[in-house]
């Protein structure tokens, strides 16, 4: 071998433990989901029955609901917008105290989602610390069976998301923040523009794209990583009924519990390519983010 | 008199500052606490005994009791499941890291065929869920005789974090000047050392983040956990506590106590080390 | 130590001579008890997770017994079957492993996994294992009994007596039970409920209930595969009842947000007069209470030839067919069964092994002892909701419940939702029904 050749080669053997390990755990599993949606699997294979488990599962009124859930979760997203934005603007002032602040409001993301949803589900019963003070306050008619009604066990759930990845936007909204050009701001001050003009017109524009990423991430996140929240609080089956079953669950019980990898994997393939479609936007705000900062 | 109006002008701005001060402090107050209200909880109701929790479920514990904690360390093997999950965040993202460094190295330094495609096609797997990849690896996995155990449990979760890795440490290594990798190269310094000597040393903040958002999704995670360590000696913390707060969800203080001890090293870590958690979360989240 | 060695060889010559005089020779002579040592079982088992002591019944099994070297793992409650289905059908299943009861094995009964134990285990101690009904197909047996989970409604005792109700006589039709639920609710006591925030009361309701309309479990299968409909009313009447226990306002309050273990809390800590149990609960809510739980089996109001006849589930275990040398699988079974290990079994656990020879005067709690001769040792039916297709557990059996104790849900609309699931079942899973059909026949074959 010539050692133009091997020079040639070089670059392909950094990469290969890189392709190795993607083409593993993601392209096989991929390719074979494809295979497995277009059959009845039982155990570890079974006959080709072309579209019908994609046929079935559209034709099913759980896996509408569980979509709908991921969406109506979705609304979490403005919740979590506005508050790591007022939050993290307040930081960046430097109020007293605002490092001890920062290190505090961050603490919900050290802890792990299965722990907060069991320590939230404890105070979250119907004869729980939450209700209790409720009561105490006379708000009788707040003390909602938050985890054991079909109507509220979602909103709990949302709750739940809202209070631990606002800490998330928090961090990262402070990060842009402290990268911002601060004569602008110096400049309005003088002008005597107020608090919320200085927001609204200095602060938020150059935020665009930060915010704009902070909230594919969110998308991302709600139709594709709420399992850990959903397994604990609705008591490891989406409950109560099927009140808080969302695309995850719905693909983790067709596999583990009802004995149907197929429908699993047709499952999979739908929320594989509504993933796909959300690279793109998360791909542009990163690009955006980044021209801002340059 | 347009001195006076200045003045009072003045001292009325003054007087809203305070005010402003007083209601951002008050925001930031209520923030703190909501954020701190299910720790809080979880601390104080872990130090109650049962029949104290029955009567007063928000107060401060009259005699602080360790006896919760005790039985929690007796009966249930929290040290063994935080041994497995440790196990499982060095591997994996000791694994990642060698395997994210090399490849990162090479699409950023190295001119070769694919590259931006390879670089394209490894970033966008991202935001693909791992829910969709375990029904044909959990077939794959019973075939190969890795269900439950830690190489097979550490190669996906390896996988699942080395796009993200990827991509962080190609957008840094492009950061690192030209001039020192040719001058590096007139001193017939090969690729491997440079990267070694050079590169990683300078991309320390970058290798940081990396360990702290990998290390954090390793250990919190339940989905794999569950379904790839079924056997009970490789149990993690994460598939214990969901076990474990079943086992005793009649007793509250109880399970909290077990709450708090799976909370401790990370809430332990982050005290300790705010400032890099923090900063590599940043840079994790925002390049 | 040296006399337990002993106690357990002795043992070990009863098992091996009811397999025949070949394997009983490995027993004796030396040589070939040193090629015996070399076999290895792979054991997946389950049940510590609702039987504390069930661990260290299988380690000390495992360390007395000198045929075979077992390996036990215990299984998560989440994959305990996807995860033996998946091996088997890889060809990497254990020698043997645990089955729950009806469908959760039949599955792999019917995929081929399972050995029929009819001429592999001796009859005896198949018998007296109480399999149950649910474990039969096509004539042959799939499982060895391993313990017993009768199940009951229980009641506080104490609490019958401060609302003026006889404690030694519990109601045993449904206007007697809508007549004492009205009275412990006028003396201020919550009269019925438990958890059901996680599901398992919808499940065990069903048990209780849907029988009561039934003349054989093979008619639960009918309403599976199509040729019964739960929209019939009498298939929905035991839904019916919960509405209406509902609507009288006799469920304790915080039912729906707390789970089953710390529902059925509330009857032993005298804060719900009656609620729905199992025997591995009975000895320690018995001693925490002063003997104060009682059992019924669930008043009627039914009109089929199951109804007021007392539920006993067993837990099991089976032989793969991937087992190399299913004999040696057996006798394993046969040992886990022979009388020192049925009583190593009640010391480890407090708890009764599933064998009708079990010496139960080692049982020193009255209610214990009495649930054991009412429930285990006279004529009972296995839990119906083992029939129950994973799919319409998920999607029927557990929501109607939970749906109907917050007051969204009516008996009929749970009927309702009941067919449709069962219709959905029939859909997707077209390859099943057919056994399902085949298995109600062994269902509605007199015992």
């Amino acid at each position: 071998m010539t050692a133009l050749q091997s020079q040639k080669l070089k670059p392909y053997l950094y990469v290969l433990p890189l392709i190795l390990l993607l083409a593993f755990v993601f392209g096989y599993p991929l390719l074979r989901i494809f295979e497995f949606s277009f059959k009845l699997v039982r155990g570890i294979d079974g006959p080709w029955i072309g579209l019908r488990n994609y046929e079935l599962i559209l034709g099913q009124s759980l896996f509408w609901e569980s979509v709908l859930h991921n969406i109506q979760l979705l609304l979490a997203i403005p919740a979590m917008v506005v508050i790591s934005l007022l939050i993290s603007i307040l930081l960046y002032e430097r109020i007293t105290g605002w490092k001890l602040y920062r290190i505090i409001v961050f603490v919900p993301f050290v802890l792990a989602i299965p722990i907060i949803a069991v320590v939230m589900k404890r105070m979250f019963q119907f004869s729980g610390p939450v209700n209790e003070v409720l009561r105490w306050l006379s708000l009788d008619f707040l003390a909602l069976d938050w985890i054991g009604s079909s109507d509220v066990a979602l909103w709990t759930v949302m709750i739940l998301i809202v209070w631990r990845e606002s800490a998330l936007g928090i961090i990262l909204f402070l990060a842009r923040l402290l990268s911002l050009d601060e004569s602008m701001l110096e400049a309005a001050r003088l002008e005597g523009a107020n608090w919320w003009q200085r927001v609204w017109h200095i602060i938020l524009p150059q935020m665009r794209g930060v915010i704009e990423f902070y909230v594919v991430v969110s998308v991302i996140t709600i139709l594709a990583a709420v399992f850990s929240y959903v397994y604990v609080v609705g008591g490891g089956r989406g409950g109560p009924g099927t009140a808080t079953m969302v695309i995850e669950f719905y693909i983790f019980n067709a596999l583990i519990r009802t004995s149907l990898p197929g429908i699993a994997a047709a499952a999979s393939v739908l929320l594989f390519l509504v993933s796909v479609l959300l690279i793109f936007p998360m791909f542009r705000a990163r690009r955006r983010v980044r021209e801002e900062e340059a | 008199m347009s001195e006076i109006a200045t003045q009072d002008r003045r001292r009325r701005a003054r007087a809203q500052t305070a005010l402003g001060d007083a209601l951002k402090q008050g925001v930031l107050l209520i923030a703190s606490f909501v954020a701190l209200v299910p720790t809080f909880y979880m601390i104080m109701t872990a130090l109650k005994s049962e029949e104290e929790y029955a009567i007063d479920k928000l107060g401060l514990p009259d005699a602080p009791i360790l006896d919760n904690f005790r039985a929690v360390l007796v009966d249930s093997p929290f040290l063994a499941w935080m041994l497995n999950s440790f196990i499982l965040v060095v591997g994996s993202v000791a694994l990642s890291i060698v395997v994210s460094c090399l490849a990162a190295y090479a699409i950023a330094r190295m001119e070769f065929k694919g590259r931006e495609t390879l670089l394209a096609l490894s970033t966008s797997l991202m935001a693909v869920p791992p829910v969709v990849m375990i029904v044909p690896l959990f077939v794959l996995y019973t075939q190969l005789d890795l269900i439950s155990t830690y190489q097979g449990a550490i190669i996906i979760y390896a996988g699942l974090i080395t796009p993200f890795s990827v991509y962080l440490l190609t957008t840094f290594f492009r950061t690192v000047p030209k001039e020192l990798f040719e001058s590096a190269k007139l001193d017939g310094a090969g690729d491997l050392l440079i990267l070694w000597k050079i590169v990683l040393p300078l991309s320390l903040p970058a290798l940081v983040t990396l360990v702290v958002v990998n290390s954090l999704y390793v250990w919190n995670d339940l989905l794999i956990a569950i379904i790839f360590l079924q056997e009970d000696a490789k149990r993690t913390l994460m598939a214990g506590i969901s076990v474990f707060q079943g086992r005793y969800n009649n007793q509250v203080p109880l399970t909290m106590a077990g709450m708090v001890i799976a909370s401790a090293p990370m809430f332990i870590l982050y005290i300790a080390f705010q400032k890099h958690f923090i900063r590599g979360l940043m840079a994790g989240a925002i390049k | 130590m040296d006399s337990r060695r002993h106690l357990s060889r002795r043992d070990l010559l009863k098992t091996s001579a009811m397999l025949g005089a070949g394997s009983a020779l490995s027993g004796l002579l030396p040589a070939f008890a040193a090629q015996a040592q070399d076999k290895t079982l792979d054991m997946w088992w389950w049940g510590e997770q609702e039987l504390p002591g069930l661990q260290k019944f299988v380690d000390s099994s495992i360390a007395g017994y000198k045929e075979a070297t077992v390996k036990p793992m215990l299984q998560d409650t989440a994959v305990v079957i996807s995860q033996f289905q998946t091996a088997a059908a890889a060809g990497k299943a254990p020698d043997i492993q645990y089955l729950w009861n009806g469908v959760y094995h039949m599955e792999s009964v019917w995929l081929g996994y399972l050995k029929g134990l009819k001429g592999l285990v001796s009859d005896d101690v198949l018998t007296a294992s109480n399999p149950t009904a649910l474990s039969r197909f096509g004539g042959d047996i799939y499982r060895v009994g391993w313990y017993p989970l009768p199940m009951f409604w229980c009641y506080n005792k104490t609490l019958f007596e401060k609302a003026g109700l006889d404690p030694e006589a519990p109601p045993a039709t449904w206007d007697a039970l809508l007549a004492a639920c009205e009275k412990l609710k006028t003396a201020g006591i919550e009269p019925l409920g438990g958890g059901i925030q996680d599901g398992y009361w919808s499940e065990w309701y069903i048990t209780h209930s849907l029988p009561q309309n039934l003349d054989t479990l093979g008619e639960a299968v009918e309403l599976f595969i199509g040729e019964k409909d739960f929209r019939d009313p009498k298939y929905h009447e035991h839904w019916t009842k919960l509405a209406e226990l509902k609507t009288r306002g006799y469920l304790n309050k915080d039912m729906s947000s707390l789970e089953l273990y710390p529902g059925i809390d509330l009857v032993a800590a005298g804060k719900l007069a009656i609620g729905q149990s199992i025997g591995t609960r009975l000895p320690a809510d018995s001693k925490a209470t002063g003997g104060k739980i009682g059992y019924m089996t669930m008043p009627v109001f039914g009109k089929g030839k199951l109804a007021g006849v007392p539920v006993v589930d067993v837990q099991g275990l089976g032989i793969s067919t991937n087992a190399e040398d299913p004999k040696t699988a057996a006798a394993f079974l046969e040992y886990l069964h022979s009388p020192e290990r049925l009583k190593a079994f009640w010391d480890a656990t407090g708890w009764i092994p599933s064998n009708k020879n079990f010496d139960t005067s080692v049982i020193a709690d009255a209610s214990v002892r009495g649930l054991w001769e009412n429930w285990g040792l006279k004529p009972n039916i296995s839990n119906v909701t083992n029939l129950v297709p994973g799919q319409f557990y998920e999607r029927a059996a557990i929501p109607t419940g939970q749906q109907i104790v917050q007051g969204s849900m009516t008996g009929e609309q749970a009927g309702e939702l009941a067919s449709n699931t069962a219709k959905e079942w029939r859909e997707f899973n077209p390859d099943m029904v057919e056994n399902y059909r085949k298995w109600a026949l062994d269902l509605s074959a007199p015992l």
